[in-house]
């Protein structure tokens, strides 16, 4: 009984990853704007060291400010290793992903499709030098998960 | 004592009236929330488990975990944490409490909490670490003959009602330096004990009171180093001093050291934990070795876990560990355990993200006990797991 329940859950388990081997844990950097790629490496080490990427990813929070208090807030957790400059760039990639979280949600809502990062009230990104040419029509960081 | 006992009580209802007002003056529009849980369905496979099952030694089976975690920022100062879990106990109350910040470098945090102690303890959630078990050292009764045992050296969550003084300084661009230090209800016991109580510590039957009114004090201290773009090391040191039962006679100390070194998509983690307890031998018939006029009243339990993890791809991640535990001392007059007991054990495991925070975790599990089975006369035990691990 014991041994033909744990091969049903193996089972189950294997037949689940097959199907779901299309998604994982991260996003696809490839699919990001060059200028975004950096800013993301940074909060995916940074912010995988206790827990996976996954918590802030499917956190769902959209409002530039509260990623501010919340990068803050992990960035005081106990041997977090973000720097003041870390959180920058943590916080630039946030504000590019909420910035495409709120496209999608205003899509789904029904209203006009709002085109990918002009609809955030803060710019995706705040470059030192001269801005680059805007990204040819960015593809979404939220739906084109990692392969 | 007792003015540092006043003195503590005053500083805590002090910061608790004022983290309440600035929450009450604070807008409603003005306050962030956000609503967060995790929860892991485990199947735990012990081929060779003996069939005591009236009083068992061992969870196998299924066992479910889930929490739900409402996190509030009142404003850039004031913060309030709420995480309910289900378990073994049933709901528990695992955070409640408030943090102050006055700088980085001083936040004050009180209500309900884990105080500041190793490193493992901030990841205890099953959504963020990636095997089904805890490390041995910090085990909370999935480990094979826990009752023997009486589980690890310091059980995760190890939540408490107390105040922490904690806080975090860049010292220049490459060292992170972190300090806690606290005082908070200490674990309990009955009126004779022979050990922690670590049942009745997190109980909410007692609505959470102390059963002593003397604090345990503790406190921990670590550096972070930056090696590299995607490396660091994190070392640290803890440590926590307390009474446990009512008559306030017998105490704990438990010591801890830790180190994690992350170079890239690679982790090791080491950490040692050594807890010290105070024994009453008022009653030498309880016990099953003859009472040692010196050094006979206290108990040592060491443990410590080596951990490599290692992210093959984004979705899979390959663990292995070895951990274990040794206690020395005597112990109950029915007690499987002798006056020098160990285990270790040897992990191989993985987690495979199916889903963006969804995880099915494998894991094998070989345990190598120095005493023998009392049912089954075994030393080798072997257990497997696969759980559903997911966060929201
Ligand atoms: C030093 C450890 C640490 C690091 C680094 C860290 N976190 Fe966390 N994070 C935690 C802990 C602890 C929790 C609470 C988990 C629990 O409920 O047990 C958490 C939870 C979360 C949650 C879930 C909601 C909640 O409040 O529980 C989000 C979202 C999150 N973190 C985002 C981030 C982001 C973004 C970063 C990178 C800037 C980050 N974390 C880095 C420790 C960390």
């Amino acid at each position: 009984m014991r041994l033909r329940l744990l091969a049903a859950l193996f089972g189950a388990a294997l037949v689940s990853t097959a199907i779901a081997c299309e998604h994982g844990e991260a996003l696809d950097a490839s699919k990001m704007p060059e200028n975004v790629r950096a800013d993301y490496e940074v909060f995916a080490h940074k912010c995988s060291k206790c827990h996976s990427l996954a918590r802030p990813l499917t956190a769902n929070i959209t409002d530039d400010e509260q990623w501010v208090l919340y990068v803050n807030r992990m960035r005081r957790q106990p041997g977090s290793g973000i720097s003041p400059q870390d959180q920058e760039a943590i916080l630039r990639f946030l504000r590019y992903y909420a910035a495409d979280l709120r496209r999608i949600q205003a899509e789904k809502n029904g209203g006009a499709p709002v085109p990918a990062h002009q609809n955030q009230s803060v710019p995706v990104l705040t470059p030192a030098t001269p801005a680059p040419p805007a990204p040819a029509p960015p593809a979404s960081a939220v739906d084109g998960g990692a392969t | 004592m007792r003015s540092a006992r006043f003195f503590l009580v005053a500083l805590a209802t002090f910061l608790f009236a004022l983290a309440a007002l600035i929450a009450l003056a604070t807008p409603a529009s003005a306050i962030e929330r956000n609503f967060a849980g995790s929860a892991q369905l485990d199947y735990h496979f012990v081929p060779t488990v003996r069939s005591a099952k009236a009083f068992p030694s061992t969870f196998d089976g299924f066992t479910m975990e889930f929490a739900g975690k409402l996190a509030v920022d009142f404003s850039e100062r004031v913060s309030a944490n709420m995480k309910v879990c289900y378990g073994c106990h049933g709901f528990e109350a695992d955070m409640m409490y408030f943090d102050i910040r006055v700088a980085d470098e001083l936040n004050f945090r009180i209500g309900r909490f884990s105080p500041s102690f190793g490193a493992f303890n901030l990841r205890h959630d099953p959504a963020n670490h990636r095997l089904s078990d805890k490390p041995l050292p910090y085990d909370m009764g999935r480990m094979l003959r826990m009752r023997q045992w009486n589980m690890s050296v310091l059980p995760s969550p190890f939540p408490d009602n107390g105040l922490e003084i904690d806080g975090t300084k860049w010292l220049g661009p490459s060292v992170q330096l972190d300090y806690a230090a606290y005082a908070v209800t200490g674990f309990k016991s009955d009126v004779r004990p022979l050990d922690i109580d670590f049942k009745l510590s997190r109980s909410p039957q007692a609505y959470y009171v102390d059963d002593n009114a003397r604090p345990t004090f503790g406190g921990r201290m670590a550096l972070t180093f930056k090696l590299g773009e995607a490396s660091d090391l994190t070392l640290g040191a803890s440590g926590m001093y307390g009474t446990y039962d009512p008559n306030n006679d017998q105490s704990y100390l438990i010591v801890g050291a830790d180190a994690t070194l992350r170079v890239d998509k690679t982790t090791i983690r080491a950490e040692y934990l050594g807890r010290r307890t105070e024994l009453s031998t008022a009653d030498r018939t309880l016990f099953k070795y003859v009472v040692a006029d010196e050094r006979g009243d206290f108990t040592m339990k060491h443990g410590a876990y080596f951990e490599v993890e290692h992210g093959l791809t984004s979705e899979l991640d390959l663990i292995g560990r070895v951990d274990g535990m040794y206690r020395v001392g005597n112990v109950e007059a029915a007690s499987e355990l002798s006056r020098r007991s160990s285990v270790f054990r040897y992990t191989l495991g993985t987690a495979y993200a199916i889903e963006r925070g969804l995880r099915i975790k494998f894991s094998t599990e070989l345990w190598e006990f120095s005493d023998r089975d009392a049912l089954t006369g075994r030393k080798l035990e072997l257990s497997m797991h696969t759980a559903l691990a997911g966060s929201f």
